[in-house]
Formats: C-alpha cells, sequence, structure tokens
C-alpha cells in the first residue's frame, strides 16, 4: 500500500497543456476519483502515474519514492484499461497469471493466487477460456482479476465501465466498492460519470481542462460546489442556474418573484448589494406545496416520469428550471406551479468569476 | 363465385422477376461470379490437366494422342525434372523463411513511431513494386564478379571477390538473396498490416504487468501476427514454387541446370520446345504442389484455433 502525491504536474504537446500544475495528496488505502469532461486530462494524469506516458513538468512520488522516470513495471501498480487490454490469444487463467510470471514468481506460487483472485471475483469458472468467449462483465472482472492478482501497491482505474451497460455497470461498481473494502489498496479511479465519482469515492477530484477545479469528499462536491462547473457537473440532473439581482438580503428574479437569503448567507454577499448574480439550485432542492410568499412561479413545459420520481422543466422567465417532483406529481403542461426552495440550499455565484460566494460551508446533516 | 381474373398471364417480365424463390435469386446473383471463375480458373486447369494425358508436340507434325499416363511417367524418369524441382524446393525452403524474417524486422520499423511515415512506407513498397526481371537485372549487375557492388564491398573489406555466377553454390545464393530482398517488402506490407491491428492497450497492460520488449515481442506480438504472417506465408510459398523472372534474368538457370525452376522447365518444354503435353504434365505437378502447401497451411490454422 502507498500514498500518492502529484507536485506542480504538468503535461504538455508542443504548445498545447494537457494538465496545468497539478497538486495533489492521495492518502495510503484512499479511494480517489478523477472526474471531468472529455479533453480534461483526467486520463492523462493517470497514465502519468502509471508511466505510460511522459511528465513534461513537476513530480510523481509513489510512497516517498520519485517515480518520474520509472518505467511502468517499476512503479508496482496495477491498471485496469477502458477496453480491458486483454490478451485474446491468452485463456483467462494466462492473462491474470501473466504478471506473476515475468516476474519470475514460482509456478506452484502462480495458481493458487490465480484462484483466489478468480473465486473472490467468481469467474473461476471461466479460467479456461479465452476473452473472446467472455461477456463485456465476464472481460471486465477478468481486467480486475489480473489487477489484484498482483498485490500492488495502488490500482489504477481507466474508464472501467464506460463498455458496460448501465444495469452491468451498476452491478460491476459495487462489485468495485466491495473489492476496494476487502483489500483496502489505494486506487485512482478515472471517470466522466460523475454517478460513477459520487458511489465510489472517498474523495473526488474535478477537473477542467488540465485544472483542478475542487477536491473533497463527495458530500462536499455535491453541498458545497465552488464553480458554477462544479454545480453543473455534479448531480443529475444539473443544477439549475438563473441569474438574480441581489438587494440587500433578497433575491429578484426577472420574473418578479423574490426569494429571502437566511442572514448567513446574505452576510457572505454583501458586497454584492444592488448586482447581478447567479443562483444554483438543484432540482431536488425545491418543493411543491401552498403557494408562499418567497415562492418562484413557473410554467410547466415537460413533465418526465421516471418512475422512482418526476422531473418537471418549467419555464421561468428566460430561463428553464428543472424540478424533482413526487413520483405521484402529474403537474398538467401549461399549469402555472409555484415551488417553494429551501433558502440555506441556494448556491449564489459570482458573475464574472463563476466561483462561489459561500463561505460558510453547508454541512450534509445540516442540509438534511 | 365469380371467377377470378388470371393474374399469371398478365405479369410483366419485371415482376415475374421480382416473384423469383430466394433460391433462383440467389443463383441468379451469383451467376456471373460463377461464370468468371469457370472461365477464368476452373477452364483453364481443366485443360491444363486434361492436355496433360495427351501426346501434344507442336514440333512433331503428329495430331494430339491420348497417352494416359506417359507424360507423368516420363517425368519421373526425367533427371532435369527432378533438378528442377530440388532447386524450386531449395529456393522456397531459404528464401520464404528468409523473406519472413526480413520482413517482420522490416515491418516492426515500419512501425514505429516516425513522425513523417509516408517515406518509410514508400521505401517498403518500391522493391515490391518492381517488375521482379528488372530486379533480377539489377542484382544480376550487382553480383557481376567484376563490376558488381557486391564483389567491391567484399574488397573494401580485405575478402576475396566472389565469381557469383560461375559456381552452383554462389549462384543459387545470389538469387536467394536477391528473391529475399524482391519479397520480403510483400510480407512485411502484410505484417505491417497485421501490427497496426494490434491495440496499443495490450502493450501497456504487458508494460504494467512487467514485459520487457522482448517479451512482448514473443508473447503479444507474434502471436497476434500469426494470421497475418500465415497468409503472407501462403502467398509467398505459392509465388517461390513458381519462381521464374529472377534466376532466367539472372543466371537463365546456369551454371548448367544447377539454378533453374520447375516454371523455367515448364516455359522451356512449352513455350522453347512446344511440347505441350509434356509442359502440361509438369505444370499439374506444379500446381498440385501449390495446393499441398496451402493445404498444410490452412490445417496449420485450423489446429491453433
Amino acid at each position: 500500500m502507498a500514498s500518492v502525491s502529484f507536485r506542480n504536474l504538468e503535461k504538455a504537446y508542443g504548445a498545447l497543456r494537457i494538465v496545468k500544475s497539478i497538486n495533489l495528496e492521495i492518502a495510503d488505502r484512499e479511494f480517489v476519483v478523477l472526474v471531468g469532461p472529455s479533453g480534461c486530462g483526467k486520463s492523462t494524469t493517470l497514465r502519468m502515474l502509471a508511466g505510460l506516458e511522459s511528465i513534461s513538468g513537476g513530480d510523481v512520488y509513489i510512497g516517498d519514492k520519485l517515480v518520474n522516470h520509472l518505467p511502468p513495471r517499476e512503479r508496482d501498480i496495477a491498471m485496469v484499461f477502458q477496453d480491458y487490454a486483454l490478451y485474446p490469444h491468452k485463456t483467462v487463467f494466462e492473462n491474470m497469471a501473466f504478471s506473476l510470471k515475468v516476474r519470475g514468481i514460482p509456478t506452484a506460487e502462480i495458481g493458487p493466487r490465480v484462484q483466489d483472485a478468480a473465486e473472490m471475483l467468481g469467474i473461476a469458472h471461466l479460467l479456461d477460456r479465452k476473452p473472446g468467449q467472455l461477456s463485456g462483465g465476464q472481460r471486465q472482472r477478468v481486467a480486475m482479476g489480473r489487477a489484484i492478482v498482483r498485490r500492488p501497491q495502488i490500482f489504477l482505474f481507466d474508464e472501467p465501465l464506460s463498455n458496460l451497460d448501465a444495469k452491468l455497470r451498476g452491478q460491476v461498481r459495487a462489485e468495485i466498492k466491495k473489492l476496494h473494502q476487502a483489500i483496502g489498496t489505494t486506487i485512482l479511479y478515472v471517470t466522466h460519470d460523475q454517478v460513477e465519482a459520487m458511489t465510489l469515492a472517498d474523495r473526488i477530484v474535478i477537473l477542467r481542462s488540465g485544472d483542478i477545479e475542487q477536491v473533497g469528499t463527495p458530500d462536499e462536491v455535491y453541498n458545497n460546489p465552488n464553480s458554477v462547473f462544479v454545480g453543473g457537473f455534479v448531480g443529475a440532473p444539473a443544477m439549475n442556474f438563473i441569474k438574480a439581482k441581489l438587494e440587500r438580503d433578497t433575491l429578484h428574479f426577472e420574473t418578479g418573484d423574490h426569494l429571502i437569503l437566511p442572514s448567513a448567507q446574505a452576510q457572505d454577499v454583501e458586497s454584492y448589494h444592488g448586482r447581478e448574480m447567479i443562483v444554483g439550485i438543484r432540482p431536488e432542492h425545491f418543493s411543491v406545496g401552498p403557494a408562499a410568499a418567497d415562492a418562484l412561479n413557473g410554467r410547466v413545459q415537460v413533465v418526465e416520469p421516471l418512475g422512482s420520481d418526476t422531473l418537471v422543466h418549467l419555464s421561468f422567465g428566460s430561463s428553464v428550471l428543472v424540478v424533482r417532483m413526487a413520483p405521484d406529481a402529474h403537474p398538467a403542461v401549461g399549469e402555472t406551479l409555484s415551488i417553494g426552495v429551501q433558502p440555506c440550499r441556494v448556491h449564489l455565484f459570482d458573475p464574472t468569476t463563476e466561483r462561489s460566494l459561500r463561505r460558510t460551508p453547508l454541512s450534509a446533516a445540516k442540509a438534511a | 363465385m365469380t371467377a377470378q381474373p388470371n393474374r399469371e398471364g398478365s405479369k410483366s417480365s419485371f415482376t415475374r422477376f421480382l416473384d423469383l424463390s430466394e433460391t433462383k435469386l440467389a443463383a441468379l446473383l451469383l451467376a456471373p461470379a460463377a461464370i468468371l471463375l469457370v472461365l477464368i480458373v476452373v477452364y483453364p486447369v481443366g485443360r491444363l490437366i486434361w492436355t496433360s494425358f495427351f501426346n501434344l508436340s507442336l514440333t512433331s507434325g503428329m495430331p494430339a494422342s491420348f497417352a494416359g499416363f506417359e507424360n507423368y511417367g516420363l517425368l519421373l524418369k526425367d533427371p532435369i525434372f527432378w533438378q528442377t524441382t530440388k532447386n524450386t524446393l531449395l529456393i522456397t525452403v531459404v528464401t520464404v523463411p528468409g523473406a519472413l524474417l526480413l520482413g517482420i524486422a522490416l515491418a516492426l520499423m515500419a512501425n514505429l513511431p516516425f513522425e513523417r511515415k509516408w517515406p518509410v512506407r514508400l521505401s517498403l513498397l518500391i522493391p515490391w513494386a518492381l517488375p521482379l526481371s528488372f530486379a533480377g537485372l539489377i542484382f544480376a549487375w550487382f553480383f557481376h564478379s567484376e563490376y558488381g557492388v557486391v564483389n567491391d564491398v567484399l574488397r573494401r573489406f580485405g575478402l576475396k571477390g566472389i565469381i557469383w555466377f560461375n559456381s552452383e553454390e554462389w549462384a543459387m545464393t545470389a538469387i536467394c538473396l536477391t528473391i529475399i530482398w524482391k519479397t520480403s517488402s510483400f510480407m512485411a506490407l502484410i505484417i505491417l498490416a497485421g501490427l497496426q491491428t494490434i491495440p496499443r492497450s495490450l502493450y501497456e497492460a504487458a508494460d504494467v504487468d512487467g514485459a520487457g520488449r522482448v517479451r512482448q515481442f514473443f508473447e503479444i506480438t507474434l502471436p497476434l501476427l500469426k494470421p497475418s504472417i500465415i497468409i503472407a506465408l501462403i502467398f509467398r510459398t505459392i509465388t517461390a514454387l513458381q519462381t521464374f523472372d529472377i534466376p532466367y534474368t539472372m543466371t537463365r538457370g546456369g551454371p548448367g541446370s544447377s539454378t533453374a525452376t520447375l516454371a523455367m522447365y515448364i516455359h522451356q518444354n512449352t513455350v522453347d520446345f512446344l511440347d505441350l503435353g509434356y509442359g502440361s504434365a509438369l505444370a499439374v505437378v506444379m500446381f498440385l504442389l501449390s495446393m499441398a502447401v496451402t493445404m498444410v497451411y490452412l490445417r496449420f490454422i485450423r489446429s491453433t484455433r
């Protein structure tokens, strides 16, 4: 087991900077997920840690050891690739045993180690098959088996679930979490799927254009996004963003509706008095009930029943608000709905920098 | 009940075409290809086999007469047939693995991440694109005992020049080297195509697993190249068994018949001596030889799947 440290890590292809001076400390046994949209540099960062990509600047440490110039085989890592990268001409057993064979582990030891890993992943009955004879989920498990059989210091996962269908993805996600709980190895996991990030991670690192946008626990990044980007990226459906003008402690919307902020939050944004700002509200933080004085009024455009709940799209001035409602709510299209907001759940962002203006973090317990 | 009008009779020929059963339609669609195959493959091969059972020499002035297996009996007793067959097999056994090894090396080189790929690919293509007889003439000059570049290089290294085309062994060596140079680019092209189908992530996985470059070659590249190598070997072996142009232009089969091939002997019998019956029998033997080699390769592919 080992910690990982990125210090001013950079990657550039000519003038194009893919990763811009990343600093990150990953603790021993921690499960960290790098998440971000395509091209944000998350896979490149992972590959630099693996040694599959050269480093343009900065340092990478595994434990106390600087590994900048070490080849992958000397870093004591194991990696699960997006396309699994199973050797098609080898059986499942040979795939899993390959790294042990290469490292000169005695044959008598290889068999039981492969068998143990295969049993842990429920693929013991597939050991004689070749990857071409396996389903996507089985291949995924073999790729994980190949990684765990090595007992490395760090596991790297590069979008390992992106080739699976939604149901299987949920299943394998749970298995990865169980695996981490069972073996406790440090894991760095890359995905573009924020659900994967939220469900798996001890800490989430949100990347944007090669920079770290925010690092925090799933609870922190969900409840206290430090920018419009994070607020919009974490959570599904995405956070609603509306422009409003602040007058003392009251937000005035273009529709004429208004919202009174709690005093602590109003103090945080005192200096914005008389100015416009971006207001972020998650779809699940609206409440529909009897018309309140500070309710927002919108006309129903689209109703999406999901079974577990209903998503309602409301036109609200020049914006569209997505509101998560109870499964039995069936508002009619064209109807005007009056929706309340939990004021402490309102996020405020600077309209220029798009950074959060909240100084007192919102805890999950408080929010609940 | 009113009688239905007879619609069958009023159908246009186009409608009748559309009404064909699936089997008939399949046969109709396959017919052009089948006819073409019969015309350019089945008929010539059939005609060749048929002719091989006849005494048909255009210089004898006699009409063609059925000879049964007489031509085959003759060739079994013909020392030149055995000599040319032995030469052909020797060329095949030496040049096919030679071209394969050189081809793999060239393909691996061409697959390196060059900034500009086209000059490398072009240099691979040039030997392949060169006509065989042209390559033979060029190399005949390279191996010329007085003016050849090969002897010049040997002399510069303090070695004695070789009179390449005066001895059976050296003449055969020069021919084999020329064939290897000429055909390795074809092997390289097929293997390069195979190399490009191997996903990069397999090498990355092997890197992480701890395998070095040599191990990666033997554990990943070579096994995954097997289908491409087999295809290249089938093509190359068949063409090696038909070797004609290079020995013809370099040595004319000499000294004596020591570098003559079966294809050259067939050419001599059919074109120079106009003995079509005997020449056809020789050609049938070559055809059977090619078929046998192809069957062996295909069996090998099937057994290793």
